[in-house]
């Protein structure tokens, strides 16, 4: 029930700031069913004064009128007139709020993501997180549309028409419910077993699309190796299972609507049976009798309707309560903590590791006991095995994670005195796989700074070696681009993020090379580029090129999180320890 | 449509007895007011045993209805599963028989599209056919009929209800049509910037760029729920429109009944009955709505899994001719005896099936067994197309390759597959033991060969270092494997056979130098009568090769050994100077 509660409160947060709204919607929603329960009333008068006129018509002596008649249905007009009024106004106003604090809510949490620090983004799949926007936030909006604000219409039209019933006729009204409490448990029989089976079926779709998918992306291996008949042999379990799964998951969720509209009949049946039954046996004249049928029979299809509704609302209702609850567990994250006061200015002198320690997860250190001592306009370049701690080396210098132990100082001062922005306005960094957003080419150069002029943007992409490229293009700097197209290869994408990063003109520099699927002529773009972006600044270079290497004024050699070797290559050389190992095993072409 | 049928024909019993179930319900539904009407007369007649015989028709009635909706339930459930299950199984037995270029030309994600999500839209589809296409013709057509049948002088009331009815839903549904679309825009766009904002943390967070992303998303969900809201109010705008017509044609009725009650009393009995039906209508009008839309989607994607089942696999499109096959897999399936002599490729072109351009053109070698050729060119050079032939997993358009003097194609597919390996540049490893990954290479490999593998292959270290070893569980993705290990897995599973033929594409780019030198020193060693083609970007992989070849725009611009081609093949030179890097320091 702690679920339920914190969904509610999720609600009710986003829901206050409309809250006259809301208050209107209900009034116009009790008006529009007042409205809805009283007309059949009036429909019944004038079937009844119709019956009485006819047989005014017969009786000599007495003067047949229909003015009761036009009155009734008047009454009716106003009453069907005021039921859509308020439903219309009720309707305008709910989805006007229910789109717009799902809007907040979208924009709440996205909110809230800018603001998580790195370690969040590192440690959960990116497809989960998304799958809060697309699954979870589209349940929460459905269960809004339809949920929510339906519960208390039908709510009150249930209970209105149980009123208007007992007040016209005790025993129809005990007739025309003594079905309903048969069918309600029967539906919510039904609609759990519909969740199981459903649980069963989403799991077995689910392993049948894994399946699927991972094979479908392996074809040219199970082409090559000619296991096209295995792979379908072993596909066929997967499809009977779903095959299986599914007729149940769809007999059980499709079989509430027909039997909620089978105990409707059934229940009009019994309505107008007893109905009849009792108009016949109690002596009542016949003008009342007939309407008593004719209303009840409205009410019998009316007060199933709610019944039906909200059972159909449950499930959506469970989806949306599960959905709020996981965004709420992320909008109860620790944020990026970003207590320093200071604004860092130019560097003056240098950035030093002292003594760092540090560790993803408690139990397994990653950097143990790091220093390095970099001076101003020096570049520092990171060798060794993979795991050995270069990339950690990068994510504290920008603080995308904070040190367990030991420093770093910018000018002699610890990072986690300055302010996140002041920092990160100094220090720019070129990953290694590089990120495109779906926008201009133009606006992914001036990323970080939105207001670059073109001759900036152009001066940069010069500077980077890319401009040439980008001038071939149809659209020039106007192209759009997205992050899956094959417009760029990988070393132009390092060339554009090279671009991005000169032009917000960083004093210090985190670059990682990229490596993998990148020709010779790229290549020697990237190195000339590089050179471009280092120069006059101080850099940490994650270095798998040779070249890098031997231009570095200092090289640090990382093993198993420590640094073993640091100096010059000469120096290092000289010591013929771990880097005069790999230089001449392995980096040498003889 | 016809693809549909033929799904459906096995099923026809069930798929009778669906449509059945489902036509006796509407039946029920109509016939109910009628003898409602009877029982009013009755009242009015004073009549007690009409009303309690037709009472118990009614009850009985009802009763029927609802058994005839559950059974349409379970039998249209089973067959559009069936139905589904079916098509999805043809659907990937297809694609399994597809040439890899057919696959490519597809991408595999859209064929998963394909499998997933269209094949659930038919399945929908089949369901909605089953449970109200007939259900609410008969419904609306019977409801008609039998309004104007009860109190016939009011049939252009119910004719001016459908007319109104139609005329208000096109106009609100074309409105909706374009919102709806819309909104599919706006949600791609919303999904797109929220993916792209996590992929680039590191860039949002070290560009201090979190405002203005964040103002970039709250524009287009502000956008989004504008149309959101706007949808709304068409929907909360249509029904009351809806209800209101209905009502005012009530009233109409009652009106016009007023006015000949007296010449014609006994519709006096028959108001709640035709009244029942307009209600009917109007229900069978808004179903028709709402079930075009949920049709035309299932048709969009039954047209999409046509395409698929009436792509061409015969024996042109793929190279797999066991039907031209000349030799025989019993003599020398995975024996010593395949390529003996040599490779040899002769005038070969590759074009893609709708390119106007060759890939490859002209490309001629001949490489004797256990040589190894190397292949270097800048990226599109070719290089990965080349591989692809020789693997025979793309058909060259002209030209041969022959190996031992026969063409590829007419080898046996068990002998050629147990005699050839390919490694391709992006490793792909499926989901289950390590063990069970390598033995696709070889079936009965056993442990001993698969650990020689897995030493080749320099993916001991790690391998080793799990307490299950080659019975460690790859997971889905292989999100368990860096990139590095995937590579060296997907080598050792090429190097299990101990292939005749190895055919290496860039395929140890992601191992660490030390790695790739030993690779290398191993597949001299051990793997001497083994014939190679190496793939490479860097000139240090296949500095020892017997032959090199030089591509470019797929053309060989250069052939010849290390040293030939640094005298006579100017790209090669500029590649060679570009990678050189410290030879002037060590020299």
């Amino acid at each position: 029930m702690t679920k339920l509660k914190t969904a509610i409160q999720y609600f009710f947060s986003y829901l206050k700031p409309y809250w006259k709204g809301l208050l209107v919607a209900m009034a116009m929603v009790g008006l529009g069913t007042y409205a809805q329960i009283k007309a059949p009333l009036y429909m019944g008068d004038a079937v009844a004064d119709l019956a009485r006129y006819v047989t005014d018509s017969f009786t000599p002596g007495k003067t047949a009128s229909l003015s009761d008649f036009y009155q009734a249905l008047i009454g009716m007009g106003a009453f069907y007139l005021l039921t859509e009024f308020g439903l219309v106004v009720s309707g305008f106003i709910t989805s006007k709020i229910s789109s717009n604090s799902v809007g907040n809510m979208r924009k709440g949490l996205f909110g809230k993501l800018q603001k998580l620090p790195v370690a969040y983004f590192d440690k959960h799949q990116d497809g989960k997180i998304l799958s809060l926007f697309t699954s979870d936030l589209d349940n929460v909006f459905n269960a809004m549309n339809q949920g929510v604000f339906q519960i208390f219409s039908q709510g009150l039209l249930f209970l209105g028409i149980i009123w208007m019933m007992m007040a016209k006729s005790l025993t129809m009204a005990l007739v025309t419910m003594a079905l309903s409490p048969v069918a309600i448990l029967v539906s919510f029989f039904i609609m759990k077993k519909a969740r199981q089976q459903i649980e069963i079926q989403q799991a077995a779709t689910g392993e049948l699309n894994g399946y699927i998918n991972e094979q479908l992306a392996g074809q040219a291996v199970l082409l090559a190796e000619g296991r096209e008949q295995e792979s379908i042999d072993t596909f066929r379990p997967y499809n009977e299972k779903v095959r299986e799964a599914t007729q149940k998951g769809q007999f059980y969720s499709g079989l509430l609507s027909p039997l909620m509209q089978g105990f409707s009949l059934l229940n009009l049946a019994i309505v107008i049976f007893f109905g009849s039954w009792l108009v016949l046996h109690n002596g009542m004249d016949k003008a009342t009798g007939l309407s008593l049928v004719v209303v009840f029979v409205t009410y019998s299809q009316q007060y199933f309707q709610p019944i039906s509704q909200i059972t159909a609302i449950y499930n959506p209702l469970q989806l949306a309560v599960t959905g709020a609850n996981r965004i709420t567990d992320v909008l109860k994250k620790d944020e990026e903590k970003d207590t320093g006061k200071a604004i860092a200015g130019p560097l003056e002198e240098g950035v030093s590791l002292q003594h760092v320690d540090f560790a993803y997860q408690p139990d397994r250190p990653i950097l143990k006991d790091v220093s390095i001592d970099v001076k101003k306009g020096q570049m520092v370049a990171l060798v060794g095995p993979t795991g050995s701690g270069k990339t950690t080396v990068m994510n504290l210098l920008n603080r995308f994670y904070d040190l367990n132990g030991g420093k770093v100082l910018y000018d002699g001062q610890p990072l986690n005195s300055f302010t996140l922005e002041s920092l990160r306005n100094r220090v720019g960094i070129v990953l290694q796989e590089s990120v495109i957003f779906s926008k201009t080419i133009f606006e992914n150069i001036a990323y970080g700074k939105p207001d670059a002029t073109q001759e900036e943007v152009e001066a940069a992409a010069k500077q980077a070696n890319i401009h040439d490229f980008i001038m071939t293009l149809k659209d020039g700097y106007q192209t759009k681009v997205t992050g899956a197209d094959n417009l760029f290869s990988t070393g132009q994408k390092q060339l554009l993020s090279i671009a991005r990063t000169i032009l917000t003109n960083p004093d210090l520099l985190i670059l990682d090379e990229a490596t993998a699927n990148v020709d010779t002529v790229t290549e020697e773009k990237i190195q000339a580029a590089m050179e471009n972006v280092m120069k006059d600044r101080t850099s940490f270079v994650i270095a798998h090129r040779l070249k890098t290497i031997l231009s570095a004024d200092v090289i640090v050699v990382l093993k198993d999180g420590q640094v073993i070797e640091q100096g010059s290559h000469q120096e290092l050389l000289d010591q013929k320890g771990f880097y005069s190992e790999l230089y001449y095993n392995q980096m040498v072409f003889e | 449509m016809s693809l549909l049928l033929q799904y459906v024909k096995p099923y026809w019993k069930k798929a009778t007895l669906a449509a059945l179930s489902v036509v006796t319900m509407a039946l029920a539904a109509l016939i109910q007011p009628q003898f409602l009407s009877k029982i009013m007369e009755a009242i009015i007649n004073d009549d007690n045993q009409v009303v309690l015989t037709n009472g118990a028709f009614l009850l009985g009635l009802a009763l029927i209805g609802m058994v005839a909706g559950i059974s349409g339930t379970y039998f249209s459930s089973r067959v559009s599963q069936s139905v589904a299950a079916d098509i999805r199984a043809a659907e990937y037995e297809k694609i399994q028989s597809f040439s890899l270029e057919q696959v490519q030309s597809y991408t595999s994600a859209n064929l998963v599209v394909r499998l997933t999500n269209d094949v659930n839209q038919i399945q929908q589809l089949v369901m909605q056919i089953l449970q109200s296409v007939l259900r609410v013709p008969i419904l609306l057509v019977g409801a008609i009929v039998l309004s104007i049948w009860t109190i016939p002088s009011l049939w252009w009331v119910v004719l001016l209800m459908i007319v109104l009815i139609i005329a208000s839903s096109g106009r609100i549904f074309s409105i909706m049509g374009k919102s709806f679309q819309k909104i599919q825009n706006l949600i791609d766009q919303n999904n797109t910037l929220a993916q792209e904002n996590l992929a680039g943390v590191r860039v949002v967070k070290s560009f201090n760029q979190q405002a203005n992303e964040e103002k970039g998303f709250s524009d287009n969900t502000q956008e989004l729920t504008d149309v959101n809201q706007k949808i709304g109010y068409l929907f909360n705008l249509m029904f009351p429109i809806f209800m209101l017509i209905s009502y005012a044609a009530i009233m109409m009725a009652l009106l016009m009944i007023s006015g000949s009650v007296v010449k014609h009393p006994e519709q006096l009995a028959k108001i709640t009955p035709f009244i029942t039906y307009l209600n009917q209508i109007l229900m069978g009008l808004m179903m028709m709505g709402m079930i075009s839309t949920i049709t035309s989607r299932g048709f969009v994607s039954l047209k999409r899994i046509g395409a698929v089942l009436a792509e061409k696999t015969d024996d042109k499109v793929k190279p797999e001719r066991d039907s031209l096959a000349t030799t025989s897999d019993e003599k020398k399936a995975g024996s010593d005896e395949f390529l003996t002599q040599g490779l040899s490729v002769s005038n070969l072109d590759f074009a893609y099936q709708d390119a106007d351009e060759n890939t490859l053109t002209d490309i001629s070698f001949d490489l004797a067994a256990g040589q190894t050729l190397g292949v270097v060119g800048s990226t599109g050079s070719g290089k990965s197309t080349l591989a692809l032939v020789l693997a025979r997993l793309y058909q060259a358009s002209r030209g041969q390759v022959e190996v031992d003097g026969v063409d590829i194609n007419k080898i046996n597919s068990k002998e050629w597959r147990n005699g050839v390996s390919i490694v391709m540049q992006k490793p792909v490893l499926f989901s289950g033991s390590i063990r069970k990954n390598l033995q696709m290479g070889k079936d009965d490999a056993t442990d001993e060969e698969l650990n020689a593998a897995v030493e080749a292959a320099q993916a001991a270290d790690f391998v080793n270092q799990y307490p299950d070893g080659l019975d460690h569980e790859i997971s889905e993705r292989s999100a368990n494997l860096s990139g590095g290990q995937k590579q060296r897995l997907s080598l050792a599973r090429a190097l299990v056979k101990k292939p005749r033929l190895l055919i290496l594409d860039d395929s140890t780019s992601a191992l660490d130098a030390r790695s790739e030198k030993r690779v290398q020193d191993i597949l001299e060693a051990d793997y001497g009568q083994t014939t190679k083609v190496i793939i490479a970007e860097k000139i240090a992989s296949i500095i020892h090769a017997d032959q090199i070849l030089v591509l470019d725009e797929g053309r060989v611009v250069g052939q010849g050994s290390h040293k030939e081609l640094l005298k006579s093949s100017s790209l090669y030179q500029e590649i060679f100077e570009s990678q050189k890097g410290k030879e002037q320091k060590h020299d």
